[in-house]
């Protein structure tokens, strides 16, 4: 063995010892090539997939495309519609805003609970763990949303639960007044992800401090409100931030309960179910694309928002 | 245990690699391939398949790959496909969008090949017509179909109610409905579909006024009174529980699977005649399907023999003429006629109906009944829907809803519908 690593240092010594007769450039690449060779996959698919389709939806925002013909320059015609002349475009995004108020929050607050649950030393909590985020790994499927559409149906489990109660249910993903509900629900049910986020930010806390306050005598409601979500709130803020912006990007639910019409009566028609009928059911890309880059602006201004308030209320102990 | 690769066995083995390449290039290089594309049900495709298996056999190095999709998949998949530079050779096309692709440059004219390859002297003119835009001809009917009313015949008969004639008006479907609703022999059971929302039945009331949805101008054919006087109508069916509830019809995805006779919901849905073979394989209860009811007791049916679907040739392809040769095998060989039966519509080649006809089961014969029984009371085959039909279709189905809900009544419904109709008309 020893013999080996003498070999292996003496070749290394030899190459250090070269003469730097090559070119910068290759040079460069000796030091980092491997580097980059291991960035290639994300290199490719940051331009190729990411960066290079914006671009190209930015030019196409500006144009009037179907797909099938050339796209045309239309300047700034698409803007003008939607600010002026598109009363979809003004119901689809109240739904969404709807959507985002009412889905955060629960969220949130259900997914802390669980975490305040679990965090209280439960026996099997990797278990509990692992079943409790399991909605939110197959939160996005179609079969998940499928499931749904039979769990709320007229007919489905949730009627037959109420029947036993005496209670004739609606059919509640089909009844305008009930439907974002159902959706709210199902995003509530998908609650894992910033659960175990809040679960790692309530074991970041160290236990003295609740030591010290029962001590003092502080009730246990009083060791929450003034240890537990002080200490929390850059990870509440986190969570926050990430939750808002997959809410306002939320499609699937709302594609599969309505049929991917956004219906009944425009009561689920996010923001980009709009945008995939104007995309895909209108052949008007150019149109669509446009509505792309106002949902890059409204989630930008929501998180600098987000951000600018948040040194009002994070704190961040140090 | 090692192994040992000598320089001979790699020679070897390099060898037989490059000769079998070899091989399999040249094998690629005869075979001609074909991509087709339609929607559909499973039924339809394992039909499809059948035919394409047939058409290989026959044609030796030829292969075709056949895809499908449900309706609402398939627009979107379709487009991104024409825009990649990577469109099927064969695409199975809707008379709602075919002006737009064919304009569009999307679609190969098929004249050339009339007469040739393309055997299609016996088909309907009207038919011949339909598929063709600025006088090119650009799809060739897969079948014949028109509006209908699926009817539930058991419901009926527990209800003690008799079935629809083509001489039923919608005043006694009216009553027909509510019978069969009070009648109770189901649970949440109601006798009719809710059909103000519901495209091809609004046309087939219209046409029945002397009116049409679309003008061959592509603007819209009626007025805000017809449209609130349609509104009303359903509005004093909901109100007498001959139809089904808004929030039950709002489960209905525009497909069979989801409409409410599907669902177990309603004694009738409206549909397209050539669906009754589909809608009855997912039924137990026995199917029927009858013409749409009557504005009044002298009226003249709505009705019009319609090309269910089209086949029609990428621009793209690399052999248009192989193209047309494999839609004529569709439409014209009695092997694939008998394979395919009615379940894309009623043939268009008068020949292929003939020898049809002794092979059908029971549910073919009504289709096939039903579209030539229509006979004398087919009209005119209204011009093709402008583009923007789609979203209009969607905005009839929206004002349906807003009046189902009680958001607005049947006149603001009229007047709503007009107003979006026309701006999304305009907008094209």
């Amino acid at each position: 063995m020893a013999a080996v690593q003498d070999s292996a240092i003496a070749v290394g010594a030899g190459a250090k010892g070269r003469p730097a007769a090559r070119g910068r450039l290759a040079d460069l690449w000796t030091k980092h090539g491997a580097g980059y060779m291991f960035l290639l996959p994300w290199l490719v698919g940051f331009f190729g997939l990411t960066l290079g389709p914006a671009v190209a939806s930015l030019y196409l925002s500006f144009t009037n495309f179907d797909l099938i013909r050339s796209p045309e320059w239309v300047g700034a015609a698409n803007y003008v519609r939607i600010a002026t002349a598109d009363p979809k475009f003004a119901a689809s995004l109240q739904v969404t805003f709807l959507y985002v108020v009412l889905s955060v929050p629960f969220k949130l607050g259900f997914a802390l609970l669980v975490a305040i649950l679990l965090d209280r030393g439960v026996r099997g909590l990797t278990v509990y763990r692992a079943i409790f985020y399991l909605p939110s790994l197959l939160g996005g499927s179609v079969a998940i949303a499928v499931l749904w559409r039979q769990l709320f149906a007229g007919d489905g489990l949730i009627n037959s639960l109420l029947a036993q109660f005496g209670i004739e249910g609606p059919s509640w993903i089909s009844h305008p007044d009930y439907s974002i509900w159902t959706l709210v629900v199902l995003s509530v049910w998908q609650f894992g992800s910033p659960m175990i986020i809040f679960l790692a930010g309530l074991r970041q806390i160290p236990t003295d401090m609740y030591e010290a306050a029962s001590l003092d005598g502080a009730s246990k409601f009083r060791q929450f409100y003034k240890i537990t979500l002080p200490l929390l709130t850059p990870v509440i803020f986190f969570n926050a931030v990430v939750q808002t912006i997959e809410a306002f990007k939320a499609f699937t639910p709302a594609f599969i309960i309505s049929g991917g019409t956004g219906g009944p009566i425009n009561s689920t028609l996010f923001y980009t179910l709009y945008l995939y009928q104007e995309a895909f059911g209108n052949f008007r890309m150019g149109y669509a694309s446009a509505l792309a880059w106002i949902l890059v602006l409204i989630i930008g201004l929501f998180t600098a928002f987000s951000f600018l308030t948040s040194r009002y209320w994070v704190h961040y102990d140090d | 245990m090692t192994l040992r690769m000598t320089r001979r066995n790699v020679l070897a083995g390099g060898a037989a690699v490059l000769s079998y390449s070899m091989l399999a290039s040249s094998a690629l290089s005869q075979e001609k391939r074909l991509r087709v594309l339609w929607w559909g049900s499973q039924s339809r495709a394992d039909r499809t398949n059948k035919v394409n298996q047939l058409f290989q056999s026959e044609n030796p190095g030829v292969a075709i790959n056949g895809e499908f999709l449900g309706w609402t998949d398939y627009w979107p998949r379709l487009a991104t496909q024409v825009a990649g530079r990577n469109a099927p050779d064969i695409i199975q096309m809707d008379y709602r969008y075919i002006v737009e692709y064919a304009r569009r440059g999307a679609l190969a004219p098929l004249n050339d090949y009339l007469g040739s390859v393309l055997k299609v002297e016996d088909f309907d003119k009207v038919q011949i017509e339909g598929g063709s835009v600025d006088g090119k001809l650009y799809g060739v009917s897969l079948g014949a179909n028109s509006a209908a009313m699926m009817v539930n015949v058991v419901a009926f008969e527990e209800a003690g109610v008799e079935l629809p004639t083509s001489s039923t008006t919608w005043e006694d479907m009216a009553r027909i409905g509510a019978e069969i609703t009070k009648a109770g022999k189901r649970k949440g059971f109601y006798g009719l579909a809710d059909g103000s929302g519901v495209e091809p039945l609004f046309e087939n009331w219209l046409r029945q006024r002397g009116k049409a949805l679309f003008t061959a101008e592509g603007k819209i054919a009626y007025d805000a009174n017809d449209a609130a006087e349609w509104f009303a109508m359903w509005a004093a069916m909901r109100e007498a529980k001959a139809c089904v509830p808004p929030d039950i019809q709002a489960l209905d995805q525009f497909n069979i699977e989801t409409s409410p006779l599907s669902l177990g919901k309603a004694a009738t849905s409206y549909a397209h005649s050539n669906q009754l073979v589909g809608y009855q394989a997912i039924n137990k209860d026995k199917l029927t399907m009858r013409t749409h009811p009557l504005i009044g007791k002298d009226a003249k049916p709505g009705h019009y023999r319609k090309p269910s679907m089209f086949f029609s040739v990428s621009a793209q392809t690399k052999d248009p003429e192989f193209g047309a040769k494999y839609i004529n095998f569709f439409v014209k060989d009695p092997k694939a006629a008998a394979i395919l039966g009615v379940e894309r519509g009623v043939p268009e080649s008068a020949a292929v109906r003939e020898a049809l006809a002794p092979t059908l089961d029971e549910l073919g014969r009504a289709a096939l009944e039903y579209v030539s029984g229509l006979g004398a009371l087919a009209g005119d085959l209204p011009p093709p829907p402008p583009s923007g039909a789609g979203e209009a279709e969607l905005a009839l189905r929206s004002v349906a809803e807003q009046v189902g809900f009680g958001q607005l009544d049947a006149k603001q419904g009229g007047e709503t519908l007009v107003n979006e109709a026309t701006q999304i008309l305009s907008r094209g």
